[in-house]
C-alpha cells in the first residue's frame, strides 16, 4: 500500500499524467502515471482521503519547494498543478462532503474580440491544482456571459485576462455591467495579461492586478 | 542616395531542410487546419477547394503551391519622393529598416532618470519629426496610436503621417473596414501606405475581425504584412522545428486566401517565432538568442519561396536604454540583416517588448545601425560571429558602456548559442512535432500541453540562460541630437 501511494506522490512530482507522459526528461513514456496509479489505489480500496493526504499534499509541498528553490520551472508547476487537478475530478465524488469543504468558485474568461489565453490558462490549472472549482468561459467572451455565469454560479471571483491593447477597455465593460446587475460587492475581479497595470486596474475599479499566475494565486490569498 | 542596404545573405537551413518545413506545413495545413469564424473567409475557401470541417479549413497542398505561385514577387513601397521608395524583391534583396509599433508607453528622459507616460498624439509627432531626421530609418510603421476616439482613429492617423513624415508609410492595423475608401483617398497613392496584418493567432487561429479587414486591404492591391507571432513553450512547440512548421503553415494558410481574393496578392512574409519565457511567468522572449536565430531562420522559408520578406528584430525586453538593450538590439539587427529579411519592422525605438517606446532609443537606434552597416559595407565576405562580435562591443563603446570579461564572454555566448543549430530537421523529427502540434490543437487546451512538452527542451538548454549587461551608458550626443530635432523645450 505506502509503495502505490509513493508512486502516486512521486508521479505528481514528476506531473506526469498517465504511462503515454514522457515527464520531465521527455523519457519517461510506458510507466503508469498519476491516473492509472490513482485508480489502481482505489481498486485496492486505499481511502480517497488517504490519497488526499499521503499523496496530493506532500506532492504539491515538493513540488513547490522544488520551484521556489528554482530546480523547478512553471512548467514543472503547471504538469504537477494539472495533475492534482485530474486526480480530484476521480476523488471529489468519494469524498465524504462537509459543509466547510465547499470549493470557492472562480470564473475566468479572456475578454471581448481578444483569443489569447496563455495566462488564463496556467491561472485555471493553478487555481484547479490549489482547489477552487474554476468555470473558464474560454475566449473573446462578451460581459453579458459572464455576468451571466456570476448570477447563476454565485461565484466569489471572477478573473479576465487581455492580451490586446484594443481589447484591455473591454475589461472596463465587465464591471460595469456587474454594477448594472447588482453583482459587484458580490465578487473580487482579478485583471491581467500583458497591457494591463496596477494603474490600469484602480482607474477600471478591479480589485486585483496580477502580474503573471503566481501573483494571481498570491493575491487571491489576500482577498 | 537611394534606401536599402544590399549584402551578402547568410542561410541557416539548406534547401532540402526549406523542403522539410515546407512539407510538415502543408501536411499541417492540410490534416489540422486553421480554425476559423469569418463565413467570407471561409465561403471563399470552400469555393477553391479547401474542406472546412468543425470550425477548421483544411488547405490541400495545390492550393498552397498554386498560391506560392501567384502572389506577387516584387513589391514597390513608396515614399513621398522615388528616392525614399523601398523595393522588395527576393532575387535581388536589399534590406530596409523601419519603426515598429502600437507600443501603449512613452519614456522621455528628464532630469538623469526615464519617465514613463501613455503614448498620445504628440508622441506620434514627436516620433515621426525624430524619425524624419534619422537616415537609417528607411520607413515608419505607426508607432503610438493618436489619442483620439477609435472611430476617428484611421483618418487622424494618416493626416498625422502625411504631415510629418516623407518615408514610406506603414499604417499597422486598420482599425475601421470602412475607413479603408477614406485613407486611399487621402494618401491618392495606394504604394505610399501599406498595412501589418496579424491575422493569426498561434496556433492555427484565423481571426475573424481581422481577417475580413486583410481581405479587403487586398482587394484594393494595398501591400500588406500577414503576421503571426507564436510562443515557442505556450502557443508553439517549444522545438525550434516545431515552431518554424507551425508560423509557416499559419502564414501559408494566410497567403493561400490573399490570392483567392486577388491574385497576385501584395503580401509580405511576416513569421516571428519567439519563445515564451519558461523560466518565470511565460511572458514573451523577443530579443533573447533561440528568439533572434528563430525569427532569422524564418526568413530562409521566404527564399524557398521566393516571396517578399517583412523581418522583425531590436525588440528589446529591457525596460530603458541600457547596455543590455543595446547588446540584444544589436544582436538582433546583425542577424535579421544578415538574413536577408528586406523590410526590417519594429527596428527601431521599441523597448519593453513592443509596449513601450522612447524619443531616446530611436537615436540611440540610428547610430548602432550606422555603425553595422559600415561593419558589413568594409567586409563583403564577413564571417557571423565575428561581425555579430565586433557590432555589440562597437556600439557600447559608442555609450562609454565598460565591457569587462564577464560581459564579453556572455555577449561569445549569446551569438554561439545564435549559430547553433539544436535539433535536426529531418522529415522523421519534423513529422513527429507536426504530430505534437496536431495532439496540442485537438486538445482544446493548447498551451497547457505546448508547455508540458517544453519540459525535456528546456533540461537540454533550449531557453538562452545567461546574464544581463549592467552599466551606465553616456547619453550626452543623443540627448544633444534629440534637442536639436524637437527643440530645447522638450
Amino acid at each position: 500500500m505506502e509503495d502505490i501511494l509513493e508512486k502516486i506522490k512521486k508521479n505528481i512530482i514528476e506531473g506526469r499524467m498517465n504511462s503515454e507522459d514522457e515527464g520531465f526528461n521527455g523519457e519517461m513514456a510506458g510507466e503508469p502515471g498519476v491516473m492509472e496509479l490513482v485508480q489502481k489505489a482505489l481498486d485496492q480500496n486505499i481511502s480517497p482521503s488517504e490519497i488526499l493526504d499521503k499523496c496530493l499534499n506532500p506532492g504539491m509541498e515538493e513540488v513547490g519547494r522544488r520551484y521556489e528553490e528554482g530546480e523547478y520551472l512553471t512548467p514543472d508547476m503547471l504538469a504537477s498543478a494539472e495533475c492534482v487537478s485530474e486526480i480530484m475530478k476521480i476523488l471529489e465524488p468519494k469524498l465524504v462532503k462537509k459543509e466547510d469543504q465547499r470549493k470557492e468558485k472562480f470564473i475566468l474568461a479572456t475578454v471581448k474580440d481578444d483569443l489569447h489565453d496563455i495566462g488564463k490558462n496556467i491561472v485555471s490549472t493553478l487555481l484547479k491544482g490549489s482547489g477552487y472549482e474554476v468555470k473558464d468561459l474560454g475566449t473573446s467572451v462578451t460581459p453579458d456571459e459572464i455576468v451571466e455565469e456570476v448570477k447563476q454560479s454565485h461565484a466569489q471571483f471572477v478573473g479576465l485576462s487581455a492580451l490586446l491593447t484594443t481589447t484591455m477597455s473591454n475589461m472596463k465593460d465587465v464591471i460595469d455591467k456587474l454594477k448594472e446587475a447588482g453583482l459587484r460587492d458580490k465578487v473580487k475581479v482579478f485583471i491581467g495579461g500583458a497591457p494591463v497595470s496596477k494603474e490600469f486596474a484602480q482607474k477600471i475599479g478591479a480589485d486585483f492586478y496580477c502580474e503573471d499566475a503566481f501573483d494571481a494565486i498570491e493575491k487571491l490569498k489576500s482577498a | 542616395m537611394n534606401r536599402g542596404m544590399k549584402l551578402k545573405r547568410h542561410s541557416f537551413l539548406s534547401n532540402q531542410e526549406c523542403q522539410v518545413i515546407h512539407d510538415s506545413s502543408c501536411r499541417l495545413l492540410e490534416e489540422v487546419g486553421v480554425a476559423a469564424t469569418s463565413e467570407k473567409a471561409i465561403d471563399l475557401f470552400q469555393k477553391k477547394g479547401a474542406v472546412y470541417e468543425q470550425g477548421r479549413v483544411k488547405i490541400p497542398k495545390n492550393m498552397v503551391e498554386d498560391a506560392l505561385e501567384k502572389t506577387a514577387k516584387e513589391i514597390t513601397l513608396h515614399g513621398q519622393h522615388s528616392k525614399d521608395n523601398i523595393r522588395l524583391n527576393p532575387e535581388d534583396p536589399l534590406v530596409y529598416y523601419g519603426t515598429g509599433g502600437q507600443a501603449l508607453n512613452v519614456l522621455y528622459y528628464h532630469d538623469g532618470e526615464f519617465e514613463k507616460k501613455s503614448a498620445g498624439t504628440q508622441d506620434l509627432i514627436d516620433i515621426l519629426r525624430i524619425c524624419e531626421n534619422l537616415e537609417n530609418v528607411d520607413f515608419i510603421t505607426r508607432p503610438v496610436e493618436p489619442d483620439v476616439p477609435e472611430e476617428k482613429m484611421d483618418l487622424e492617423k494618416t493626416r498625422i503621417f502625411l504631415e510629418n513624415t516623407s518615408k514610406h508609410v506603414n499604417l499597422a492595423n486598420l482599425i475601421k473596414l470602412d475607413k479603408l475608401p477614406e485613407i486611399i483617398e487621402a494618401v491618392k497613392d495606394k504604394s505610399r501606405i501599406s498595412f501589418i496584418s496579424c491575422v493569426l493567432v498561434s496556433p492555427m487561429n484565423l481571426v475573424s475581425d481581422t481577417v475580413e479587414k486583410f481581405m479587403d486591404i487586398v482587394k484594393e492591391d494595398i501591400a500588406v504584412s500577414i503576421s503571426s507571432c507564436p510562443q515557442g513553450g505556450s502557443t508553439a512547440p517549444l522545438s525550434e522545428v516545431g515552431e518554424i512548421i507551425q508560423v509557416n503553415a499559419e502564414l501559408l494558410s494566410a497567403v493561400v486566401l490573399a490570392n483567392l481574393v486577388r491574385p497576385g496578392a501584395k503580401v509580405l512574409y511576416r513569421g516571428i517565432p519567439i519563445t515564451s519565457n519558461l523560466y518565470a511567468d511565460a511572458s514573451p522572449r523577443w530579443c533573447q538568442p533561440e528568439s533572434i536565430r528563430r525569427i532569422a531562420v524564418i526568413t530562409d522559408m521566404t527564399y524557398f519561396y521566393k516571396i517578399p520578406c517583412c523581418g522583425t528584430a531590436a525588440v528589446s525586453d529591457e525596460k530603458e536604454p541600457n547596455p543590455q538593450t543595446v547588446a540584444e538590439k544589436t544582436l538582433s539587427w546583425v542577424f535579421e540583416s544578415a538574413s536577408g529579411a528586406q523590410f526590417i519592422n519594429s527596428a527601431v525605438g521599441m523597448l519593453e517588448q513592443v509596449l513601450t517606446v522612447s524619443p531616446e532609443q530611436y537615436i540611440i537606434d540610428n547610430q548602432v545601425i550606422s555603425r553595422i552597416k559600415e561593419l558589413f559595407s568594409q567586409s563583403p565576405d564577413y564571417d557571423l560571429a565575428e561581425i555579430a562580435q565586433k557590432a555589440v562591443h562597437d556600439a557600447l563603446n559608442m555609450f562609454d558602456v565598460n565591457l569587462d570579461s564577464q560581459m564579453k564572454q556572455d555577449i561569445s555566448n549569446r551569438i554561439e548559442f545564435i549559430l547553433s543549430p539544436k535539433e535536426e530537421y529531418t522529415p522523421e523529427y519534423a513529422g513527429s512535432q507536426v504530430d505534437t502540434i496536431s495532439k496540442a490543437i485537438q486538445s482544446g487546451r493548447s498551451s497547457n500541453k505546448f508547455m508540458k512538452a517544453s519540459r525535456a527542451g528546456l533540461r537540454k538548454g533550449w531557453l538562452y540562460k545567461g546574464m544581463r549587461l549592467e552599466g551606465q551608458m553616456n547619453l550626452d550626443e543623443v540627448l544633444r541630437i534629440k534637442k536639436q530635432i524637437l527643440g530645447w523645450d522638450r
